[in-house]
This record gives structure tokens, sequence and C-alpha cells, in this order.
């Protein structure tokens, strides 16, 4: 609530400092852009709530490998772009349930597992492509994201919308929703209450991979081209929002409507620094301070709350 | 050793809520001053303002004659003022003697003595308990220790500062009654060097034994200050609820019905052959239908791992059969299943979800039972339906489980499984820490479910509820069954007694 609050606020701050930045045009290019973020950070909320220092730094090379994968498969053909979804979502899936079991299984902290995971998934890429990437997107790939689809809309806002919908319907909606909740509070109560708490958190990091294979799916469609860092700069901000959207780094505690309106705010800074014509790297650093900022704003209510 | 103090007519506000409005407490040099009061009565405001943890908003202390405030903890330290809480202090990866020391290692000239003169002077203190808990190294890290020693080594901690006032704050709710006895040794020498007592406590009879005067609390007011000599059980109670229902007529209301309820005709339901884990050893009994089978003996002998072991909660030996069906559980989730449900020893680490809704925490085991999507409404109308059973004091089944009190938590936790109709339920300690009003409902709860058929394993460091309760009562000694004592012949306080220190079957008249 706060964070969509914020993003509102700041929308119309762009317009004191940007003539002209407050305009439907401009609100659904922002809603566009932070699209992206926002399916990449939806697998990022589910593995922050899990609890634990449960977070997933491998969703960068995800986006990238599915990307690329599908980009190979397709090749320009319509016709291929359902069956390199599939391929692309089973590598997610195939990831997060690697990183599930060395978090699960094996006790490897998620913090050192997904970073592990982020290089072998890069090295993989370098091996088998050498650095060519060889390929096309299909043309109904663009198209059904950036054409309007309901309305004024764009079709990546509409499938964000429906994300955003079906992550609800999981979180609020499902058993395994309530049970992550559970988990991500207190993993002994939620066993002695007969939750399979290994099994809980291996799906949940398998979710993970498969929502940034989605995401890299869909980010080929705007891009229309890959190359080997193409995720990497999804990676923090994907943190970042769920933060900012009012989800517990400790666990048990957010939502993902939370994230998406953090995923707004991220963006529509950046788009301000953007616009403000200063020096690139005194862009970088306001948003620092910014993040850090907001960050700290969120900390402390917390507290107040508690 | 000389002190006096007291608290006059204290009161503290929580923005909106008055947790205090006429805190008054004195106590002196050589004096037990018991501090009793349901929960949420203001006691631990009190004794929190005492010890300068809480800042008071009106009245005044006064210790030695002169009115003083406390900045902070260590400025009521620093005169001699220390408490002992019930939620625990200590640090869990620092060793028993590091916790004891933090902050006041012993010194020799202004500078840290030795390892070793650290640990022998631990060896001292832990001495005073030779003989009720295991001998134990000063250099075993905390988070090892079982939670009766982990309560006795924050007694201790406070002890070493040789503090002039000491509050001991349900310190005995995780002791079994051997701990307690030498515990009120150490209290009776305490008040021979001149220290003064408080002990705020829920067992009466605890309170009676130790204390020379009583002070009783009421919604943030004290009520009463009585001394002992003069006072009776059921005067203290009224007073704490205000009203003459308490707990004990509840105990004997029960007891009236256990003859109701005859086991030798009820099938067996559960059965428990050989089994053993790292405590145990070979430990076989029945429980029947409609049966409330009591645990007893000294703590941490092996009866919360009976209860874990049938809940498949533990790796173990041995045969479980239910009605008859050989059972082999992996994880307590094939035990749910099968209609088994398990009321854990310590609510806020096994049995809650802290920061989630009394709803999410009430329907944990249940989610499975309202389909997909989930519906929430019959979700929320039996959760709703089981609160008003248990009669749980609530804002809203929405609002977080962390903001009741220990004995409404504790109904919640009893209150998840009431939601599956259990079929054989396991509990352990259910009643520590939780008021006299919550209490009773709890064995009112017990009492209805043994009338519906269920097969009740319960565990209870407090001997007077074993006596109260239960049709029949294990006592455990070093993991193995010493005594079977049974209501109406062999169950006695005596016969209890002499089975928890490990007296043979031969001596138990």
């Amino acid at each position: 609530m706060i964070a969509l609050l914020l993003a509102v606020v700041l929308f119309f701050l762009g317009g004191l400092l940007q003539p002209g930045f407050v305009s439907v045009a401009q609100a659904i290019n922002i809603i566009r852009l932070a699209a992206f973020l926002g399916i990449i950070a939806a697998g990022q909320t589910l593995v922050i709530i899990s609890g634990h220092e449960g977070i997933d730094l491998s969703v960068g090379a995800v986006v990238t490998l599915s990307a690329i994968l599908v980009f190979r498969i397709v090749n320009g053909n319509n016709g291929m772009v359902i069956p390199a979804l599939a391929v692309a979502l089973a590598a997610g899936a195939l990831i997060g349930l690697a990183n599930g079991i060395g978090v699960m299984a094996l006790g490897i902290p998620p913090l050192v597992m997904t970073l592990g995971m982020t290089g072998i998934v890069q090295g993989t890429i370098l091996v088998v492509t050498q650095g060519q990437m060889i390929g096309k997107a299909a043309p109904i790939m663009g198209e059904a994201i950036s054409q309007p689809l309901l309305g004024p809309l764009p079709g990546i806002v509409v499938i964000w919308l429906l994300v955003g919908t079906l992550m609800w319907m999981l979180l609020e909606r499902t058993g395994y929703g309530k049970r992550l909740f559970a988990v991500g509070v207190n993993r002994e109560t939620a066993r002695l209450s007969g939750v399979r708490v290994p099994v809980v958190v291996v799906l949940t990091y398998m979710a993970s991979g498969v929502l940034s294979a989605f995401g890299g799916f869909i980010l080929l469609g705007f891009t229309q081209n890959v190359f080997l860092n193409l995720g990497t700069p999804y990676l923090f901000p994907s943190v970042a929002a769920v933060v900012i959207g009012g989800t517990v780094l400790a666990g048990g505690k957010g939502s993902y409507w939370g994230t998406m309106a953090g995923a707004l705010v991220l963006t529509l800074l950046t788009s301000l620094l953007t616009a403000s014509q200063l020096p690139e790297a005194t862009r970088q650093i306001v948003l620092g301070v910014l993040l850090l900022a907001l960050l700290s704003v969120y900390g402390r209510q917390r507290a107040l709350r508690q | 050793m000389q002190i006096s103090l007291s608290a006059q007519h204290v009161t503290k506000r929580y923005g909106g809520v008055t947790a205090l409005s006429d805190g008054t407490l004195a106590v002196a040099s050589g004096e037990v001053v018991a501090l009793v009061g349901a929960n949420g009565s203001g006691k631990s405001t009190l004794s929190k303002i005492i010890t300068g943890v809480v800042t008071p908003d009106g009245g005044e202390l006064i210790l030695d004659g002169q009115p003083v405030t406390f900045a902070h903890p260590h400025a009521a330290r620093a005169r001699g003022i220390t408490a002992v809480y019930q939620e625990l202090s200590l640090i869990p990866d620092m060793s028993i003697a590091e916790n004891i020391w933090l902050t006041h290692e012993p010194l020799h000239f202004g500078l840290p003595v030795n390892r070793r003169a650290t640990l022998d002077r631990t060896r001292g203190l832990l001495d005073q308990f030779a003989g009720v808990i295991p001998v134990l190294d000063p250099e075993t890290p905390v988070k090892d220790l079982t939670p009766d020693a982990k309560q006795i080594v924050e007694i201790l901690k406070t002890f070493s500062l040789d503090p002039r006032f000491i509050i001991l704050d349900e310190a005995t709710a995780s002791l079994d009654s051997q701990q307690v006895n030498r515990l009120f040794d150490l209290i009776e020498q305490w008040k021979r060097d001149g220290r003064a007592i408080v002990f705020v406590s829920h067992r009466m009879e605890e309170v009676f034994r130790i204390a020379d005067r009583i002070v009783v609390m009421r919604n943030g007011q004290t009520v009463g200050d009585l001394v002992h000599a003069g006072a009776s059980e059921a005067a203290v109670v009224a007073l704490m609820t205000g009203e003459s229902a308490d707990a004990d007529a509840a105990l004997a209301a029960h007891r009236d019905d256990t003859h109701v309820n005859g086991t030798g005709l009820a099938a067996v339901r559960l059965q428990v052959r050989t089994l053993t884990s790292q405590t145990l050893r070979d430990v076989s009994f029945d429980v029947h239908d409609g049966e409330l089978l009591g645990l007893g003996g000294l703590r941490g002998q092996g009866q919360e791992d009976i209860l874990l072991a049938v809940f498949g909660a533990i790796r173990h030996g041995g045969a479980i059969e239910i009605s008859g069906r050989p059972v082999q559980w992996k994880h307590p989730k094939d035990a749910v299943d099968a209609g088994v449900a398990y009321v854990p020893g310590d609510r806020n680490t096994q049995g809650l979800l802290a920061i989630r809704s009394i709803l999410e925490n009430l329907q944990l085991p249940s989610w499975a039972k309202y389909g997909f999507p989930l519906r929430t409404s019959a979700a929320t109308r039996d959760a709703g339906q089981a609160a008003t059973d248990l009669s749980i004091v609530m804002a809203g089944l929405e609002a977080p489980v962390n903001s009741l009190s220990g004995g409404n938590a504790q109904k919640v936790v009893i209150g998840k499984w009431l939601l599956r109709n259990p079929r054989i339920l396991l509990l352990n300690d259910p009643t520590k820490g939780v008021d006299v009003g919550a209490k009773a409902e709890i064995y009112r709860l017990l009492g209805e479910l043994r009338q519906a058929g269920t097969a009740i394993v319960f565990y209870s460091s407090d001997d007077a509820e074993l006596l109260g309760l239960c049709d029949r009562v294990l006592v455990l000694h070093d993991g193995v069954i010493r005594a079977e004592l049974v209501r109406g012949d062999s169950l006695t306080r005596s016969n209890l007694i002499a089975a928890s220190v490990g007296a043979s079957h031969g001596s138990i008249q």
C-alpha cells in the first residue's frame, strides 16, 4: 500500500521536475518497463517469504539462459514459440530443483547456493555457445508483448496483471501458500503441524526458477536479441523490489502486490534519474542513496508495528 | 546485607492500553513476597519497573528510604536489584560459564582471572543444584542444554551478581519438583543472608510453601496483600479472578466424572512396544479410547521423546500400533493424517507462527480440506467456531497470534488440533505458564475429549495435575517406566514422588 502510494507520488513528482512527464502514455511506458522486473521478482518474493535467509541470486542467470534457449529453438519461427517456452520453463524448474536440494538436503546457505548456481549457469552458457548467439526471436513474441491488447494496455502489462492475479491466488488461496508463510515464520512449528518443510522449500525454489525463466522469455520478446549479461541487471533490483514492497527479509510475511508496487517505484526512480540529465556516476550515487533511505524507512516501520 | 524496596501506586500505559494502574509492593530483607495474578494482570510490568527495564509513568519507587528512578536495567543492577525471567536471556552459542559471567567476568587486581578459575567458580555455582540436574561441563554451549538446565543457568547467572533483591518471574515453570525443592532451599538461604525475594508464579502450591506474604494483582492493580499464615488458597484465587470459580474447582469437577469413564471395557487405541530412542529404553504401554494417561517423573527423563516418537517426529525403535494396525511414521504429517495431534512443550518456538493471524495458526494443519482455491469463508467460519468453543479472548481472527496473552495463545495451539477431531491427543506440559482461568478451560476441554472417546497422553511437570486429572500415570526415570500408578489404587502423591526419584517398584505402597 505504502509502496503504491510512493509510486503515485513519484510519478507526479516527475511531472514537476520534467514538464510532460505526467501523461497516460508515459504511465503505460513506466508500467511496461516495470513489468519485466516485476515478473522476475515474483519468484524472488516466494523465496524470500520462505525464510531462513532465503534468497535466489540465480534469477539473473536463469533469465539469460531462458532467453538464449528460446532464441535458439524458435529461430524466427512462430510455430516453435510454445515448445521453446516449455523447454525454457523446464530448464528454470531444473535449476530451481538443484537450488532447493542444495539448500535443504545439503544444508548450503541459500546465498551461497544460488550464487554458485549463477556461476555454473553462466559458465555453461559460455562453454556451449562459445559466445556466439545464434538464432532469432519469433515475430509473434514482439507483437504479443508490445502491441495494445486491452484498450491502450500492451500485452506485457496484461501478462503482468495475470501473473499478479495468479501469484495472489498462489499465496492466499492455496494450501501451498499458507504452508509457505508458515515455513517462513517457524519451521519447527510447521513441521510439528504436519507440514513437510523440505518439500515446500524445494517447490519454492523451483517456482522461482520457472518464473525467472518466464521473465527471460518475456524479456526476449522486448529486446528481440540476446547477450551474455541480459538478466544480470535485474538481479539486485529483484531483491530491492521485494523489500520495498513490504515483504520481510526474515521471511513469513509479504505479498506480491507489494512487490509489483516496489517494481514500479524502482522503475520510476530510474526513469526520473535518467530524465534528469545528471552524469551517469551521479545518477548511480543518487539511486544508491535513495534506495538506502527507502529501505531504512521500511525497516523502521516494521519495528514500530511489532 | 540490608535492603528495603517499595513501589507505590506505580502506573504504566502503552499507547491506549493501561498495563498498570496502581502497582504497590513492598519487600524488605529476609522476606519472600509472592506476586500472583492472572496473565495480563500487571505482574510483569511491575517487575520490569522495579528492575529498570520499563520506566513508569507515575508513582514512586523507594529504595532504602530514598526515592529512586532507574533509567536503565544497569542502574538497578548497580544497586543490587535483579530478576530471573521466564523468557530466557541466555545466548545459545556461548558456554554456560560465558553466559553466567557475561558483563561481570571475575577480576583479580582489575584483570580477568584465568579460565580455570572462572570454570571452577562456575562449577561451584552449578554444585548448588547437584543431584537434581546431570553433571554439566561449564564449557557446554547453552543451546545443548535441556529447558530445565537452561532455567537453572539463568538463575545462577542472576545469583552470580550477588544481588540484594531478586525477582523470580515464573522461574519454576520449567523445573520439576526436585529442582523446585532445591531452589526453595536456596531461597531460604538467601533469606538468611538478608536478601529480599519476590516470587512470581502461577503455582499456588509453591506460593504457599515459600512466601511470607502474598501480593495479589488483578487488571493492573494491587488488590490484596495477605500474610501467608492467615490466607487460604481459595481467598487468594478469589482475589485473582475476582470471582469464586477457580482452577481447583474445575479439577475437582473433572475428578468426579473420571469414574464414569472406566477404561476396563474400552478398546486399545494406541499400543507401544519396546520403544527406544536416544533417551528411551524399552518403553511399552497401552492407551484406551477415552483414557487420560499421564506421564510423570523428573523433567527430561524421556517423557517428551515418548510423545515425539508416537508423533513420528524423532527417530525411534520399537513397534507402534493404532487400533491394532502397525504404523511406521517417518514424518509428523503421517501421524496427523492418521488422526494424531501433538501439543508441544514450548508454544513460542514449536507451537505458534508468531506474526501470522490467529486464523492461519488454527488452520495450519487443516488447509488441505478446504480444496482449491481455498474456501476461505468456510475456513474462517470453522476457526471462529473453535475460537468460541475455547473462549479465546481476541480482537479478531485476523489479529496476529502474538497479540494474545499466554493462556489464549496456548488455547490456539490446542485449538488447531480440535479442528481435526483427533483420535489420539499428545500433550507436552500444556498448562506451563498459563493463568488459572485458561488452565480451567484446558481441563474442561480434556474432559470433553475423553467423553468423546479421544485417547490422551499427557505429560505434566505439575504433580497436582497428574494426580487430579489422570486415570493412570506412568512415572519415567532415566528413559524407563519406573512405575504405573492407577487411580483409586496406587496413584498417590507419595508414590509419584518416590517413583520420580527412581525408587524401585517394591518400595511403592
